[in-house]
């Protein structure tokens, strides 16, 4: 028989230095000071099986040639005004939501996925971090350059990460990764690098990058695409943290899942907005939120945890929750920014017939009964020229900052209000789900910076609504706010159509 | 149409049919090829192609660069073979797999014994020496059936002249049934081997469990069987399961060995004995016998799983709660061609199992 072949692994050991050293005159646990405090047990670093075999030469070869074509399609994109070739107007606020709302969260990624890595003793997950950190930023820079484009010839674009940092809407997607960065190491690895990569990515980047191509946007399709041939290498790292956790000590499997039920929580409270952009705010439709949760959730995630319950791993707290919402969220969100939308970085407006119709179509069980009732009324005090603001500022779950805008599942018509009193004070949740997050680990979450009580306490400027939007948030009042009809956006717009 | 696909470095051979894909295929047939997304945007199945002509398919230009087009690199989710491909994937070689060439035999029926009212045990005389590792299985070419139909080898290596296979009467299967009826001594069939990735990984040396369910104790038999007359010093467990005494075939065998080897272990589980049998052993599907015998705890042992998909899935759920995982765990699934009837999504936690 002829010599075996290097196997990919072998030649990858042999071709890679071994980065990993002995501590031959320090302390190996003061350089890690973050492996043990969570609780989690490693006995064995060399079990860790690494999930890609990538050398960094190989790794800069590949980016290259993808940020080569990527450039070549953005280029083209403004040459040939792509803007134009949009389905609607509408369709940039979903894209003003990515900016200011996801692509600070790729930023978010790249700096916690840096500081996790150091914080590993093993020299495979330091190595995996580090590379997925670089494509972090790689993405965010993609997505800012996608997007730069359409700052040119839309409003509510300019200044995302001021934006990010401030208006109350995006505390959402700011304090969820605060609180993965600011948690320990693997607890940081299990709630982006498991429950988010792995599970909910999918839900924003196939059906939403999908919504893209269907509205002719072809800038954020093609950045779509080049983010997810890195999101496989994530996704990968993703399970073999999880596998290598559950594996080095059964002490783990709790923690685990614990930290499972945490994230997938608070992940499908994150997507809720991912919901709303999908049924409400893509013009031409790619499928409804309720279908792309149970083809990338539902089904792909029931494989996964059927598969993680030979760890002894079940399926998240609060599932049976989760699969009610699918009928709901989307419709409560929307409703939520529609009646706020003085106060929104972006455009609001009733969906137009036809549009009603497809929810209908799309929620026979609830969008009639519930929702589509308020649509008809909106209409009709639109028709009366009463557009309606709401005039009050919402009150804030402690937990994941969403306004109290969720309903009880089991009776859609009554809000969902869950509290908890800790060291004499009382606290607000949307939801079981973020009420025992709360109550888990209540000295973290007491620090909760929620806009609206920020607003309240006069920290934002103010008095008045539209001080705190112009001073505090930098919006353009007038101009990046309230309903697209009438807007300048809509006006533009028609002016480049040639439409009255 | 269809064309044959091999996979280096382990040398599997797959069928892959016009306008499938190489993973679709490979996955089918029981080889693991990694993946993630399935439809060409990930690039987590990028393999090289060795030989042959391919057609790309759907594969993203994000994921699959020119440079690597033109080196011949394909993701295997997107690829169709246009031609007999050799293609190389990211997949380990076990070092314990010795790799012997298959080759084609001509074999002669020498004995038909009832094993037990549904299996038959069938011994071949080979027109040539077979080399295998015990574990390993072979082709049969049965009359009037199309295609071939995968038995485990159930004598030991060193017996290679001669072939003996356990066959299990599957209801209304042509081919089981044929060999149940029709087969008599001195008939001939073809025969190719050996195949297949179940063997004993010698180098670990770790105590070895092994958990066979119905004729699925065909290839423990031959593993165990070669062990004991290496010498082996381990620690070696054999459960067996069985409906009842009847079903419970070859005990008589083991209870030998156990009596002469005392680093050898014989457990068998019955799930639904027959009053009469007067059973005193363990009542319960097998695994669950090994449950209570390592009271929970299988860390510290190699794992060799052999028969009937359900068995095989009941015991690694017990095995993993007992904190043995897929790196330990060996398999040999005893498929029917019922059992491909339910497709599963299939999540990407776990490579073999």
């Amino acid at each position: 028989m002829a010599a075996k072949k290097l196997n990919i692994k072998d030649k990858y050991r042999l071709l890679t230095r071994d980065l990993d050293w002995e501590f031959s005159y320090q302390d190996r646990n003061k350089a890690f000071p973050f492996e043990e405090f969570e609780g989690i047990k490693i006995t064995d670093w060399s079990k860790w099986e690494d999930p890609f075999r990538l050398t960094m030469d190989a790794y800069w070869k590949y980016q290259a040639e993808k940020e080569r074509k990527l450039y070549a399609i953005f280029d083209a994109f403004a040459q040939n005004n792509g803007q134009l070739n949009i389905s609607d107007p509408r369709y940039v606020n979903a894209l003003k939501i990515f900016l200011t709302g996801v692509s600070p969260l790729e930023y978010q990624a790249f700096q916690g996925f840096a500081h996790t890595g150091r914080q590993f003793g093993g020299v495979g997950a330091r190595v995996a971090c580090q590379m997925q950190s670089i494509d972090e930023l790689r993405h965010v820079q993609t997505q800012v350059h996608a997007m730069s484009h359409y700052n040119k010839f839309f409003d509510g674009l300019q200044d995302w990460s001021h934006m990010h940092d401030r208006v109350w809407y995006l505390s959402v997607p700011k304090s969820f990764f605060n609180d993965a960065r600011a948690a320990g190491p693997f607890e940081f690895m299990v709630a982006i690098g498991f429950s988010f990569e792995y599970v909910l990515t999918n839900l924003l980047f196939v059906p939403f990058m999908s919504g893209a191509a269907y509205n002719g946007d072809m800038a954020t399709v093609t950045f779509g695409f080049s983010a997810q041939s890195d999101e496989a290498r994530h996704m990968t790292l993703g399970l073999e943290v999880i596998k290598f956790l559950l594996e080095q000590h059964e002490d783990n499997v709790p923690i685990v899942q614990r930290w499972i039920d945490k994230w997938f929580w608070r992940g499908t409270r994150l997507l809720t907005i991912v919901s709303m952009m999908m049924d409400y705010m893509l013009p031409n439709k790619v499928m409804s939120w309720k279908e792309a949760w149970e083809v990338y959730f539902e089904e792909a995630g029931g494989a996964l945890f059927k598969d993680l319950a030979r760890y002894g791993i079940r399926m998240p707290k609060y599932a049976d929750i989760i699969e009610k919402e699918k009928e709901h969220v989307s419709h409560q969100a929307w409703w939520t920014f529609y009646t706020h939308g003085h106060a929104a970085g972006f455009h609001t407006w009733i969906p137009t017939d036809e549009e009603l119709d497809w929810l209908s179509e799309k929620y026979p069980d609830t969008f009639d009964k519930y929702y589509r009732p308020r649509w008809e009324l909106a209409k009709e005090m639109e028709a009366k020229g009463e557009r309606f603001y709401t005039k009050a500022l919402p009150q804030l779950c402690t937990t994941c900052q969403i306004p109290m805008l969720f309903t009880e599942m089991d009776d859609p018509t009554q809000i969902s209000y869950r509290d908890s009193i800790y060291k004499g004070d009382r606290y607000h949740f949307c939801s079981d789900g973020c009420k025992d997050i709360f109550d888990d680990e209540p000295e973290k979450f007491v620090q909760s910076w929620l806009p609206v009580h920020q607003i309240f306490q006069g920290n934002c400027g103010g008095p008045d609504v539209e001080d705190i939007l112009r001073d505090y948030y930098q919006m353009n009042v007038g101009v990046d706010n309230m309903d697209i009809k009438g807007s300048p956006d809509e006006e533009r717009w028609k002016k480049w159509k040639g439409v009255a | 149409m269809s064309y044959e696909v091999t996979v280096e470095p382990t040398g599997d051979v797959i069928e892959v049919e016009e306008g499938q894909t190489i993973l679709d295929a490979a996955l089918r047939q029981g080889v693991w090829l990694p993946f993630a997304c399935g439809h060409g945007t990930c690039a987590t199945c990028k393999c090289q192609v060795v030989e042959g002509d391919v057609d790309l398919g759907n594969a993203s230009p994000f994921a699959l660069m020119d440079m690597e087009r033109d080196e011949g690199k394909v993701l295997a989710c997107c690829a169709m073979p246009e031609s007999d491909l050799v293609i190389e994937a990211d997949i380990d070689v076990d070092p314990d797999f010795a790799g012997y060439p298959v080759r084609d035999f001509v074999g002669t029926v020498t004995d038909i014994v009832d094993l037990s009212p549904t299996i038959k045990g069938i011994t071949f005389a080979l027109d040539d020496d077979m080399e295998f590792q015990a574990g390993q299985y072979v082709n049969l070419r049965i009359p009037g059936v199309e295609g071939t139909r995968a038995f485990s080898i159930a004598n030991k290596p060193s017996d290679s002249r001669a072939l003996e296979l356990h066959v299990r009467l599957v209801a209304n299967g042509a081919g089981t049934t044929w060999l149940h009826e029709s087969l008599q001594v001195g008939d001939t069939l073809d025969v190719s081997g050996p195949y297949g990735q179940f063997f004993v990984r010698k180098s670990d040396e770790q105590g070895a469990i092994f958990i066979a369910g119905g004729s699925g104790l065909s290839s423990p038999q031959s593993m165990i069987l070669d062990m004991l007359e290496e010498g082996d010093k381990r620690e070696i467990y054999l459960f067996q399961g069985a409906r009842n005494v009847a079903e419970l075939y070859n005990r008589e065998l083991f209870e030998a060995l156990d009596q002469q080897h005392a680093n050898f272990h014989y457990i068998p589980a019955l799930n639904e004995p027959q009053e009469d049998e007067n059973w005193t052993g363990f009542k319960g599907f097998v695994h669950e016998a090994a449950i209570k015998y390592f009271d929970n705890h299988f860390s510290g042992h190699k794992a060799y799983l052999c028969g009937p998909p359900p068995m095989i899935d009941a015991a690694i759920t017990a095995l993993m709660q007992g904190r043995l995982f897929e790196r330990d765990i060996h398999m040999e699934r005893f498929l029917t061609a019922a059992d491909g009837a339910e497709e599963q999504t299939r999540s990407a936690l776990f490579k073999r199992i």
